[in-house]
């Protein structure tokens, strides 16, 4: 078997990674176009801040089920919102080690570019820079994002996620690594609602 | 079994060899290009990135800054050679065999490490400005600010080749590591790269199209000799102000650019056919090819 051959046949490939991030990615539809979110436990969601700007925000699911979801928290500056729904039942997204990402390692996004449903793409890690003082930390992909794309997930070849793909700079997708996330869900979870 | 895992992790490992032969190169104002340790003490980079009269500086993946001087330029495929003294960063491993096929993976590096995914999308660039065959290939891949002179590297971790196009243009080329290379022993031999050079100063004219038409020429423009430099080759050759110089050597010439291009390093000292139009007629001249007198 030819090399290209076994990148489409032997576990994990693309089109079964592709398949763990449609489950794990809902449709948010806000006032603003919508975007994508993450089912980070079988009721809460993580999406990006500037799509979730509502307190209450119709989600779809990957079982193309309509839900409604309350706005738990959001962070305007982090540019993360939490999302609950009722428990849905579908497992939710397997997560990697953002601090563990290097530079050129291929990754996929999977979300709703310019309104184009469950849509992959794909590229390679391009860079990770340092925060700047007071600044924040981004995953840089040289990779094909879109409106649409914001709030989904960016993943690795074991289809774990490893970013929040929030912006597009300068042709290059912007993505929040994964462990700041968790980061944001612990102290969103931990304080008193 | 080769999985997509493997793939990424060679790539990922691809970058990571060549990033530690990588260097910041501050030879223009703002934005830093990038450049390549080719040879010990020697920094590939773009020409177009290296300011002329400009002290020039270099920071390496040990974050340590250096100065550095211009130890050759060689404008026709805009590549320049950079002399520095450096200790403790490898050189880089260099495929220059031409093993090289459309549809091949490849990396575009900058500093950082940045990197940028694609494929060889051709060899033999012939169009353009670019010169001659077997010298550039286009690869399809975005090049983002700052990558000029940066390495074009393989899936081993090979550099292939030097980018030199920024996001200036919308083509991306590169530079095959052969030819950087041949203009990298330029300065280990005769520690500069001669500029070769015919003498004359041009601009660009439209041919009309009866005149066109008359000779068949299939370019709608050339260039006019504005001055012709004393003593130059072209005056030995009996060049004049007004000549109209279509081709030269079998390239076209369009524009004053066309002759930076045609006249490369190894043609200094050959004889070129300079075909010309004086008076409307056409008549070629034969051009010892010289060294551009070197500024004071």
């Amino acid at each position: 078997m030819s090399a290209l051959a076994a990148l489409e046949a032997s576990p994990p490939h693309l089109a079964q990674i592709a398949e763990r991030l449609r489950r794990v990615t809902v449709e948010v539809y806000g006032t603003s176009g919508g975007g994508a979110g993450i089912l980070w436990s079988p009721d809460l969601i993580v999406t990006n801040a500037h799509v979730a700007r509502a307190p209450r925000v119709d989600v779809g699911l990957a079982d193309d089920r309509h839900v409604e979801a309350r706005l738990v928290t959001a962070d305007r500056r982090a540019d993360l919102a939490l999302l609950r729904i009722a428990r849905c039942g579908i497992a939710p997204a397997a997560l990697a080690d953002s601090d563990a990402l290097r530079v050129g390692a291929v990754v996929v996004a999977f979300g709703h570019p310019l309104g184009l449903r469950r849509t992959l793409t794909a590229g390679v890690v391009h860079a990770l820079p340092p925060a700047l003082p007071g600044g924040r930390r981004w995953i840089q992909a040289d990779l094909r994002l879109a409106p649409g794309n914001s709030g989904g997930p960016l993943a690795d070849t074991a289809g774990q996620v490893v970013g929040i793909n929030t912006m597009i700079v300068g042709g290059l997708g912007l993505a929040i690594p994964i462990n700041e996330v968790r980061r944001f869900v612990a102290s969103a979870t931990a304080s008193p609602a | 079994m080769t999985t997509v895992m493997d793939l990424s992790n060679a790539l990922a490992g691809a970058v990571e060899r060549a990033a530690g032969s990588v260097f910041a190169v501050h030879g223009r104002p703002r934005l830093p290009s990038t450049g390549v340790h080719w040879r010990a003490g020697l920094i590939v980079t773009a020409n177009h990135t290296v300011e002329l009269d400009r002290e020039i500086e270099l920071t390496g993946p040990d974050g340590r800054t250096r100065s550095a001087h211009v130890a050759g330029r060689d404008p026709s495929l805009d590549i320049a050679v950079l002399r520095a003294e450096i200790d403790g960063v490898p050189v880089a491993d260099i495929a220059d065999d031409g093993d090289l096929r459309i549809g091949h993976l490849v990396l575009a590096l900058g500093v950082g490490p940045r990197a940028s995914a694609g494929i060889i999308s051709a060899l033999d660039v012939r169009a353009g400005r670019r010169p001659a065959a077997g010298e550039m290939l286009a690869v399809d891949l975005t090049m983002y600010p700052g990558f000029s002179g940066g390495p074009l590297i393989d899936v081993r971790g090979r550099v292939i080749g030097i980018t030199t196009s920024g996001a200036r243009q919308h083509l991306q080329w590169a530079v095959r590591a052969s030819s950087v290379t041949r203009s990298v022993e330029h300065v280990v031999r005769g520690g500069r790269i001669p500029r070769a050079y015919i003498g004359v100063g041009t601009q660009s004219v439209e041919l009309p199209e009866a005149l066109r038409q008359r000779l068949g020429l299939a370019q709608a423009t050339a260039v006019i000799a504005v001055n012709v430099r004393p003593d130059s080759p072209a005056a030995a050759a009996g060049l004049t102000i007004g000549d109209v110089i279509v081709s030269i050597a079998g390239h076209t010439i369009a524009e004053p650019e066309d002759l930076v291009a045609v006249l490369r390093p190894e043609r200094v000292g050959s004889v070129v056919t300079v075909s010309i139009l004086r008076g409307g007629d056409p008549r070629d001249v034969q051009v010892t090819v010289g060294e551009r007198p070197r500024r004071a």
